[in-house]
């Protein structure tokens, strides 16, 4: 008996001696740097091949790499930030920068900007200006995007309706969607028109944003704008130039593949900029796409603005920040990197990365590239990081409360947009 | 141990050995059970209790530590808001409540017609006994979920045998059959149980019966159902509370769309806990559906005493 308790003892005190012993050695020596981003299998394997270039470069540094699809990654991280042991650095996304950083859950870059580890001298202010948060960066753009309507080149010839001006109205969208199809019988537009990033971006035009610069309310008096919005959306369900909301049901979960636009079954669609390459790749040889502007208001502004299609961000649980800025620094700045990550998170933000691409860049790329700087020159500033509490208004308002009842018919537009408003205004009221 | 000691264990008294001999064994019952056990309070109890004291809290995972307490109690604030704020969760309630109603009694009748068609002395009965058991094992699975999607899809099987163009996803009408189907469809547990309560039904009986004149509708009626009834009265509270509880299904096939139609109870639990990380409020409604089953089970009990004959029971009444 005594042995045996004496023996056990003996365990625990070596392995408490020890324990601490081991990874003093390793921190002097060798370190693990831990990253977690979201995506697709074409992104893990480039962002792979950049975390083996790094480590060649620095041996001593571990990169210990975790990835999931979109969805789950906000659940894996946000269990991984409550058990304290966030990754050093995350893929963060424009809609939640605010809330993790409102939390304390991410650390600021300035102090590696200053002391020179992180080099952010060719990107451009207004795209570093999406991260800052104050006056602090929280978060580095990778890539940017814009909001835009694919259109079918080859359907419109064959319906022999001239492309539309790249400052389109909403009424000659109306117009053109209607034409396309009675001329091809086909929908002239098959994508979700009521996509929330448009309901935000609608305001857009007219000057304002879908929520105050506070965050605190909605950022617009007026409900008419999205009342006349969902007014045409149900016109051109009735005309069957777009789907219904029973029909978009068959194709909101399917992917690239299965979409109206690359089956033919459409002439326009909306999408992020950077899935042209997406689509294109799932439509196959002998198709055209082409990036187009949202329509916009009569008279009105842009509703295109450039947006920061992700970020990496430096996480207050990270055990090495400064190594953690050094990777990042590696993945935007290094040519070698660059050339491994394409244009896959978008285009690239740093100036000297986008020139040294751009002999080798694809047709799809040079349309996306051209499209980015056509939105650069003729677009709306870039909205403030969406509020804390914006996914919960997304997941059970805007979706289910207005958007569903409304497209089938349960309620008015005008029903829905005054509890659109108002039950947004009560989570929203949460951040005063 | 040394000699010396060895006398005083003898002086003491025969009861001392006998607690201490008593105790041995007990502790050696306690290790044997001990993965059990600690699986039971660490993974079962634990997180059961927690989800309790959670509901009545506006913990949100994010960012807040839940030992180290940087959550407030806010009281029955969740509850209220369940019962009286929250648009999405009576629509919830309505759409479990739907799926209750259907899918339960039709499965259960499927699953009593098939245990009757395989409890025949017939060629390689055994074999379908087994094959028509398998959906209930790998029904609960992704895999299968998955599957049930393809077949509903505008273009697929169930479109193609029907001649219909119908959007089962997209149509509110429609959109919670697709989820009782599958659940019809998995009719193996309850099968099983109906299979071995039919063979226990005694087979001179239906003879009597048929001697009599007896058809095989009379007999069903007056001899099958009612001695099955305890058999039934199981398989319809375990089936009863299993369909407050579904949520592989609805998660996958349909995501609780088109306007919250198929969305069962589970799964909005879950998207406010694991999507909007509203943990207290997702635990206050977790509560909830317990006190729910429990009461649903409690009017069964209650019922039974009209409807459920025990065979052998009539001296004790």
């Amino acid at each position: 008996m005594k042995s045996a308790k004496g023996l056990i003892l003996t365990l625990i005190l070596m392995v408490a001696l020890v324990a601490p012993a081991a990874s003093a050695i390793s921190a002097q020596e060798n370190i693990e740097l831990h990253i977690t981003w979201w995506g697709s299998q074409n992104r893990h394997d480039r962002t792979i091949a950049v975390i083996d270039m790094f480590h060649e470069q620095n041996p001593n540094i571990e990169v210990v790499y975790e990835f999931s699809s979109w969805g789950d990654y906000w659940t894996l991280l946000t269990t991984k930030a409550s058990g304290e042991n966030l990754p050093d650095i995350m893929q963060q996304d424009y809609a939640f920068l605010k809330e993790w950083q409102s939390r304390d859950l991410l650390a600021p870059l300035d102090p590696f900007i200053a002391d020179g580890t992180l080099d952010v001298s060719g990107v451009s202010d207004v795209v570093l200006g999406t991260g800052k948060i104050g006056d602090e960066l929280y978060g580095l753009p990778l890539g940017t995007n814009s909001q835009a309507i694919l259109i079918d080149v080859q359907a419109f010839e064959k319906a022999g309706i001239e492309l539309p001006a790249p400052d389109w109205t909403w009424a000659d969208f109306e117009e053109i969607s209607l034409a396309l199809h009675e001329k091809l019988g086909i929908w002239g537009f098959g994508g979700p028109l009521s996509d929330e990033a448009l309901w935000k971006s609608l305001y857009m035009g007219y000057g304002t944003w879908a929520f105050n610069p506070e965050g605190t309310a909605i950022g617009y008096e007026d409900d008419q704008p999205l009342v006349d919005y969902f007014d045409m959306i149900l016109r051109l369900i009735d005309a069957e130039a777009i789907p219904s909301a029973e029909q978009w049901a068959e194709y909101a979960d399917l992917g690239p593949e299965g979409n109206p636009l690359v089956t033919g079954q459409s002439v326009m669609g909306y999408w992020w900029s950077n899935q042209i390459v997406a689509i294109t790749k799932a439509a196959g040889e002998g198709r055209e796409f082409k990036l187009w502007h949202l329509p916009r208001p009569e008279g009105g502004q842009p509703q295109n603005y450039i947006k920061p299609s992700q970020f990496f961000s430096v996480t207050t649980q990270a055990k090495h920040p400064k190594e953690a800025a050094m990777f990042i620094n590696f993945f935007v700045n290094n040519m070698e990197a660059s050339d491994a990550l394409g244009t896959e998170r978008g285009v690239p933000v740093v100036a000297a990365v986008r020139e040294h691409l751009a002999p080798a860049l694809s047709p799809i790329d040079i349309e996306t590239f051209d499209f980015l700087a056509r939105v650069e020159a003729d677009g709306s500033p870039v909205p403030p990081p969406d509020p804390a509490g914006w996914a919960e208004i997304r997941d059970n308002i805007y979706a289910p409360q207005f958007v569903d009842p409304v497209l089938y018919g349960e309620i008015s537009p005008a029903e829905g947009a005054a509890m659109l408003r108002e039950e947004a205004n009560l989570i929203l009221a949460r951040n005063k | 141990m040394s000699n010396s000691a060895l006398p005083a264990t003898l002086v003491g008294s025969k009861r001392r050995v006998r607690a201490r001999h008593w105790r041995h064994s007990n502790l050696a019952g306690y290790l044997f059970i001990s993965p059990w056990l600690i699986g039971y309070l660490l993974f079962a109890l634990m997180p059961i209790l927690a989800s309790l004291m959670l509901s009545f809290t506006n913990y949100d995972v994010l960012g807040h530590n839940i030992l180290r307490g940087d959550w407030d109690f806010v009281g029955l604030d969740n509850f209220e808001k369940m019962f009286y704020h929250d648009y999405r969760y009576w629509k919830s309630v309505k759409a479990t409540l739907n799926y209750v109603v259907f899918a339960v009694p039709l499965r259960l009748m499927f699953a009593l017609a098939v245990a009757m068609l395989l409890n025949t002395k017939r060629h390689g009965v055994y074999f379908y006994r087994a094959a028509y058991y398998t959906p209930s094992v790998v029904g609960g699975s992704v895999a299968v979920a998955l599957m049930w999607r393809e077949i509903f899809q505008r273009d697929g099987l169930v479109n193609n045998i029907l001649g219909t163009e119908i959007y089962w996803f997209g149509n509110p009408d429609y959109a919670m059959w697709v989820l009782v189907t599958l659940a019809v469809w998995q009719f193996g547990s309850p099968m099983l149980v109906f299979l071995a309560g039919l063979r226990q039904i005694p087979q001179d009986m239906y003879e009597a019966a048929s001697i009599d004149g007896a058809n095989f509708f009379q007999r069903f009626w007056r001899i099958t159902i009612p001695l099955l009834t305890p058999i039934i009265f199981f398989n319809l509270v375990m089936q009863t509370i299993n369909g407050f509880q579904q949520f592989t299904q609805a998660f996958i096939v349909t995501g609780g769309r088109p306007l919250d139609r198929t969305l069962l109870y589970p799964l909005y639990v879950y998207n406010r806990g694991f999507v909007s990380f509203q943990m207290g409020y997702a635990s206050a409604m977790a509560w909830v559906l317990l006190v729910t089953i429990a009461f649903f089970t409690l009017i069964l009990f209650a019922s039974s005493r009209l409807w459920v004959y025990y065979q052998g029971d009539e001296g004790k009444s």
